[in-house]
């Protein structure tokens, strides 16, 4: 047996481990020794994961214990969960004032970043339900760390409330999943669904409707939007970015993987695109359409009113799960490829945006919109990095939000779901309205007394680390698009067909 | 490097010469940068064969391989004469906007940068000649016109700008949702090589054109349409407009009315109509419908504005409506009628824009009512209004003029006369406004207030040299007006009229 697909996680258990014991030794002398060591052990992870795999890939896929699979997918997903996790970690030694950023905060990084290094790999619903909740708790406790924070705790118990709820709905739906597929592997079934065991059970219909509501929360789709905003706005920006990133991320995952096993995956292309509207896959695949554009549209026009930066991103990342839910929806190889390039610009554009909006809140003490009145003027490279993610964030060109915009809704047209992209493309037209107002008080609006806005060398170069590849990718995307079709291609569209 | 590429991007390299110069440089950098855009025009005027209909200058360059098609996206310029006249008036217009922008004291480096920014999008637009690089010069000039009119703009400039944003994204998207499918089903980014299948397609007679169904050509048609339309802009997309204008500063709303307009009707010229001829000639008469209400409706709102600028807003409404009225009608007059007007517009308006920023600069409001006998007071200001009046009213001699007579003989050859005969009406009540606004504002008795000869000089030196080239092109396109109709009728006629004429024979229209 070969337990090499293991090394990721056995690495950050290790880090989680010495994070732990230095933290005890040390007291919270030294917080840059357990901080270097956990960026140490993310690093180490990443760096194995992308080593290891060759072996696991031609061949088909190989699984542990038939309960975990490596493949490039969770490969590419390990390495883009470390990513976050280390900047969410230089993020908040650097970012918003955290009375106690000390070891517990990177042991809970770093475990959430483990459950989902499993996620990834997970083909069998009990290891994809405990990955889950490993994610999950750590996420509960992130929350809630700054102790003296009310609007912290209130967040961290909305937050624990309706995750809990949503866990146990999905759990007793896989319940009667795995009562239909008689086992718990995902194979069993797919097995189950080809021999035609759920066709016409309306307990199947109960099922799907239980499990996605347990991944609906998770990447905050409507209707299990509503905890979002709110944990966001009281989490620290840094973590918050941190769950609208990996955490939205982990949800996909674990989607593809079952929404693949489900074999209802195979969705017919709409035969006359001007009168299809919705993609007819069975329960999962009308549910998931669904809702798609109750997401992108509810998000987005809820994000209209927010004054908050965080809640605006907290919205704004709703209504961006909406549009990655569209691909889920028309399911194809090409589908996918966007899938992961779409996330892949999420993913940097929203962990800048969440790290100026940390920068923001430090120096303001406000993450009021108005807080930014006049920056323009005071610092621009900050206001240009800004202008930048927003207008990716919308989805213009040249910017890298935009190569990602374009490949999703090619994926969503050559489906031949005209209707469903073009409502996509107008929720694209509101998103502009509340961006664009972020950038009309940055730069339109005058401020009377706004001290200069400083940025340490250290957080403008994270900055910059972010920010450049939403320019450059925006313009040069070739490689990173082929390399999201390689990988999709990889992923079997149907699980347990090869 | 081609001439095109260099033309494009040299604004681009102007713009980042601006961020290193010290600011009181920006100034002078842009204003050299758009006289060596205006001199490159010229050259390109010069070396540019009118005789030939295909593409000249043309460069490619491979981009990203394999999106899509095997070739993928390419960086691919070429200008025939239609691109090349509205270069031309792009270059032009630029150069007095710029020149107009010498006194912009507010965050000069910033303005400056935009511009020419701007002026990269708007040149890239019309050498584009692959449709994701169209695409993307396209919206990369909403970016620096939606900080201009932002930053520098008048009082309501936040409203304004974000309006004017979101306007025209909302056009873009419908433009891309059309762009897709067509690179959909045709594999193809490149516009040239798409105008082909859609000959071919016409001339197999089948039905399904180049999307392979008639109904789905017809949807990606209105949508580009609407993209297109919202640009013009048509009636019913026209709101923005004048809220744009009004609020823009001066050189802007010159650029804004100038060029940005052009690019809607561009947009059809070369994508729309080319791409989906027989979903076009099936709109015909509803495009008509809209034209005709434009031209008459705008120039009824113009009549009832109390804001000078707002005024010329509303006529650049109802002046526009020509180009789609031109290109419905779909007769080779018609249509070189309807270029011929971009280009008149083009001029004009940028003068009439300048017109009303000489006075507002000196009176602080733009009340038509509380003018009055300025003639007397700026006589030298009052020939250059009148110049632009009676040119753009149509009067003979005029570039506005030839357009609209040109327009009208083509649109009443066309199949939907009815509506060339209404637009008529807009004529006179267009002559109606100009008239009543030049008796109000410029002659008839002077108010105290304007008799203040230190308050209310004469032009300068800056606004002399905006106004005289303009008023020097109009009347001189007026006058000889095929030495400019030369440069793109030939392209015209080969490209555009057998595509639109197939696709109306078929149901013997």
């Amino acid at each position: 047996m070969d337990w090499s697909p293991l090394i990721p996680a056995v690495e950050l258990t290790i880090g989680i481990l010495a994070v732990i014991v230095l933290d005890l030794l040390a007291r919270g002398r030294h917080p840059w020794l357990t901080t270097s060591v956990a960026l140490l052990a993310l690093a180490g992870a990443a760096v194995s994961a992308c080593v290891q795999p060759t072996s696991g890939l031609d061949g088909g896929a190989e699984t542990l214990l038939g309960v975990l699979q490596l493949d490039r997918f969770s490969v590419v997903f390990t390495v883009f969960c470390c990513v976050t996790g280390f900047v969410t970690i230089l993020a908040t030694v650097r970012g918003e004032a955290f009375p106690t950023p000390g070891g517990e905060f990177l042991v809970l990084v770093l475990s959430a970043v483990l459950g989902m290094n499993v996620l990834a790999m997970s083909v069998d619903l009990v290891a994809l339900y405990l990955a889950f909740e490993t994610v999950s708790i750590a996420g509960y406790v992130l929350v809630a760390m700054r102790r003296a924070d009310p609007r912290g705790n209130e967040a961290g118990v909305k937050y624990v409330l309706f995750g809990g709820v949503s866990s146990a709905v999905m759990l007793y739906g896989l319940s009667l999943v795995v009562g239909f597929a008689g086992g718990t592997s995902l194979e069993a079934l797919s097995r189950a669904i080809e021999a035609g065991h759920v066709t016409g059970q309306p307990l199947w219909t109960v099922a799907c409707v239980m499990v996605f509501a347990g991944f609906a929360f998770k990447i905050s789709a409507v209707p299990f939007h509503f905890w979002a905003p709110d944990v966001y706005a009281g989490a620290p920006a840094s973590v918050a970015g941190f769950l609208a990133v990996a955490s939205k991320a982990a949800g996909f995952v674990a989607l593809i993987r079952v929404v693949g096993a489900t074999r209802m995956g195979v969705v017919p292309e709409a035969s006359d695109p001007l009168t299809t509207f919705l993609p007819d896959g069975g329960v999962l695949i009308s549910l998931i359409a669904v809702a798609a554009i109750l997401t992108m549209t509810v998000g987005n026009l809820a994000a209209l009113r927010q004054r908050e930066l965080k809640r605006l991103l907290a919205w704004s990342s709703i209504a961006h799960a909406g549009y990655l839910l569209l691909l889920l929806a028309v399911w194809s190889e090409g589908a996918l490829a966007a899938l992961l390039f779409y996330l892949v610009a999420y993913l940097f554009m929203n962990l800048a945006a969440f790290l100026i909006a940390g920068i923001v809140i430090r120096e303001r003490g406000t993450g009021d919109i108005e807080a930014l009145r006049g920056m323009g003027r005071r610092n621009v490279g900050l206001s240009l990095a800004l202008a930048v993610l927003l207008f990716s964030l919308t989805g213009l060109p040249p910017f890298f939000g935009f190569a990602a915009k374009l490949q999703l809704f090619y994926a969503v047209f050559e489906r031949g779901f005209v209707w469903l992209g073009v409502i996509g493309l107008l929720n694209g037209v509101v998103s502009l309205y509340y961006y664009a107002r972020v950038l009309g008080v940055l730069w339109f609006q005058e401020a009377e007394d706004a001290p200069v806005l400083r940025l340490s060398r250290a957080d403008a170069l994270l900055c910059a680390v972010l920010v450049v590849p939403v320019l450059g990718l925006g313009l040069f995307w070739w490689g990173a698009w082929d390399w999201a079709r390689d990988v999709a291609r990889d992923l079997p569209l149907v699980m347990g067909v090869r | 490097m081609s001439m095109l590429t260099t033309i494009v991007f040299l604004p681009l390299a102007a713009m980042l010469l601006c961020w290193v110069a010290p600011a009181r440089l920006a100034r002078v950098i842009n204003v050299v940068a758009c006289s060596a855009v205006m001199v490159l025009a010229v050259v390109l005027w010069i070396q540019l064969d009118p005789a030939l209909s295909g593409y000249q200058f043309v460069q490619t360059a491979s981009w990203l391989p394999g999106v899509v098609s095997e070739q993928g996206i390419q960086y691919y310029v070429g200008l025939d004469g239609i691109g090349l006249a509205l270069v031309l008036l792009t270059a032009f217009v630029s150069l007095t906007a710029a020149i107009a922008s010498w006194n912009v004291e507010k965050q000069v480096r910033g303005y400056h940068m935009m511009f020419l920014l701007l002026l990269t999008g708007m040149l890239g637009v019309f050498v584009a000649l692959d449709l994701f690089l169209f695409y993307v010069f396209w919206e990369v000039m909403l970016l620096p016109m939606y900080f201009l009119i932002g930053i520098w703009g008048g009082p309501r400039r936040q409203y304004a700008a974000i309006k004017f944003f979101l306007y025209t994204l909302f056009g873009s998207v419908l433009l891309l949702a059309g762009v897709i499918l067509v690179v959909l089903k045709t594999g193809s980014w490149s516009i040239p090589e798409i105008t082909e299948l859609a000959k071919a397609a016409v001339a197999s007679g089948g039905d399904g054109g180049i999307l392979g169904s008639a109904s789905l050509c017809l949807a990606a048609f209105i949508g580009m349409f609407i993209g297109f339309a919202v640009k013009i802009p048509s009636f019913p997309f026209h709101t923005w407009l004048p809220d744009a204008h009004v609020e823009a500063p001066t050189p802007i709303s010159m650029i804004l009315a100038g060029v940005l307009l052009k690019m809607g009707g561009y947009g059809l010229i070369r994508v729309a109509y080319p791409f989906f001829p027989q979903a076009a000639v099936d709109c015909g008469a509803v495009i008509s419908v809209l034209s005709a209400i434009a031209i008459v409706y705008g120039a009824f709102v113009a009549m009832a504005q109390t804001d000078f600028k707002r005024m010329i807003a509303y006529s650049s409404v109802s002046h526009m409506g020509f180009v789609t009225l031109g290109l419905a009608a779909g007769t080779e007059t018609a249509i070189n009628g309807a270029m011929y007007m971009m280009l008149a517009h083009g001029t004009i308006s940028a003068m009439l824009f300048m017109i009303v920023g000489v006075i507002y600069e000196r009176a602080h409001h733009r009340e038509i009512a509380r003018f009055g006998g300025l003639a007397w007071v700026m006589p030298k200001y009052f020939v250059f209004a009148s110049i632009a009046f009676f040119a753009s009213l149509g009067l003979p001699g005029g570039s506005g003029f030839v357009a609209e007579i040109t327009t009208f003989v083509g649109a009443f050859d066309g199949p939907h006369r009815l509506w060339a005969i209404v637009s008529l009406l807009g004529v006179v009540i267009t002559a109606a406004y100009y008239l009543r606004t030049l008796q109000r504002v410029y002659l008839l008795e002077t108010p105290e207030v304007y008799k203040d000869t230190s308050a209310y000089p004469d032009l300068s030196v800056r606004e002399w040299v905006v106004l005289a080239p303009l008023a020097l092109v109009t009347i001189y396109m007026g006058i000889l007006p095929a030495t400019v109709m030369d440069i793109y009728k030939s392209v015209v006629h080969e490209t555009l009229v057998p595509l639109l004429s197939a696709a109306g024979s078929r149901f013997g229209g």
